[in-house]
């Protein structure tokens, strides 16, 4: 015991505000582990912030058929630096746990929820725990602007994840034909990929894929 | 434990052991909550349950008296097998309005030297502050915060047509659901909330 007459002090500290959390009370503890400080990445480091909102979030429970909390804190729409790939994150206050991490496409379909004109619903595959799982969330905000504003951000962005997905989808194809041709070439010798001979755009599209992947 | 609130009281039929990660500036932290069981209407828990325990959490509701007269035995049994372990006391449900034990009323935690929080799993109020608490001192450092832990890039999924409208017939039906009945008092008081 730290002190010798706790019914005193007891007395003593009943004059101050009722139970001061921030104050420690707590007895004086050895430490059980020796930890080294590390540096934090966010994963976010190579992403611009396109929209940052306090909010809520719920995500439906088929089972029981109703929403459940998910986490207050703020939700981002993040557009990476060099890919250009867009994702929501969300990560909740204090514990800055993530409550959902998924990108933004072209499928994303918005919906105002039937009762609150303040939030909205959408289908996503989410990635908070580091595997993809199907979630319906809904987003509850302070106020109809805020919503607004989130629902046009995202609907914007997989607009435009639509035209990209698209371009790149011609480019992939394109890209693994060449490839295709090049790995069955290095197999089955030269004469092969030189009947095949690829146009010199092709060539240049295999070319700038090889690297991404390397 | 999963950050969810549950209205509805399911007992746990046998110790269930949940692991709890947080993401702190000393690396990741990993709790192992013990979910005991029912036998504790039968006159507390067995010594077993408390071997080896580094750290605990009571918890008693504010809105009844007689959760907070039981914290004397559970913490007498505790410290009859754990010796010198930081404690935590939560009184719970202090989102509720005619809560019966008052803040002023809570004063165990003095005589015992327990920290004591003031917390809500309805609203979140608090909720962290025990386990920030209890890392920080098994850790000893006081300067120990939770961080971001790293939001990784999601792996690429392909949905076809079939799932797609599958989906959006789900997501028409979650639309017309209402959210969470306690919510619209919760979240309210989230206006007020700029620190976060």
């Amino acid at each position: 015991m730290a002190s010798n007459d706790p019914e005193r002090r007891e007395e003593e500290e009943a004059g101050e505000t009722a139970a001061g959390e921030d104050e420690d009370t707590g007895a004086q503890i050895a430490p059980i582990v020796r930890l080294e400080e590390v540096a934090v990445t966010t994963g976010e480091e190579d992403e611009d912030v396109l929209l940052d909102l306090k909010a809520k979030l719920y995500r439906f429970d088929k089972e029981g058929n109703q929403w459940k909390e998910r986490g207050t804190g703020s939700v981002k729409i993040l557009k990476h630096k060099e890919t250009g790939k867009v994702r929501l994150v969300m990560r909740q206050v204090k514990t800055l746990k993530i409550c959902a991490n998924h990108l933004i496409l072209q499928s994303i379909k918005l919906q105002e929820h039937a009762g609150n004109d303040k939030s909205c619903v959408w289908h996503a595959t989410d990635f908070s725990d580091g595997e993809l799982k199907d979630e319906t969330f809904c987003i509850r905000f302070g106020s109809v602007d805020n919503c607004k504003l989130f629902m046009e951000t995202v609907e914007k962005q997989a607009e435009a994840a639509g035209k990209k997905e698209e371009k790149e989808s011609k480019e992939a194809d394109s890209a693994a034909g060449e490839l295709e041709k090049l790995s069955v070439g290095e197999t089955k010798g030269e004469e092969k990929a030189k009947e095949e001979a690829p146009t010199a755009a092709d060539e240049k599209e295999s070319e700038s894929t090889e690297t991404k992947a390397a | 434990m999963t950050g969810e609130f549950e209205k509805k009281y399911e007992p746990t039929i046998v110790v269930e052991v949940h692991p709890l990660d947080f993401h702190t500036n000393y690396g990741k932290i990993r709790f192992y909550c013990w979910d005991t069981a029912w036998q504790e209407k039968f006159g507390g828990l067995r010594d077993g349950y408390y071997i080896h325990e580094q750290c605990a959490i009571i918890m008693f509701d504010v809105t009844a008296c007689l959760t907070y007269k039981n914290i004397l035995s559970w913490h007498r049994d505790l410290c009859r097998v754990c010796e010198n372990i930081p404690i935590v006391l939560c009184g719970n449900k202090v989102d509720v309005k005619n809560r019966q034990v008052k803040a002023k009323m809570v004063t165990f935690h003095r005589k015992k030297n327990l920290q004591y929080y003031e917390i809500s799993a309805k609203s979140n109020y608090n909720f962290e502050n025990p386990f920030l608490y209890l890392v920080g001192k098994l850790a000893g450092y006081p300067n120990l915060h939770f961080v971001e832990s790293p939001a990784l890039a999601p792996f690429e999924d392909h949905i076809d047509l079939a799932q797609q409208q599958l989906h959006d017939k789900e997501l028409i039906d979650a639309a017309a659901q209402p959210l969470p009945d306690h919510d619209n008092e919760s979240f309210d008081k989230m206006k007020d909330l700029n620190h976060f």
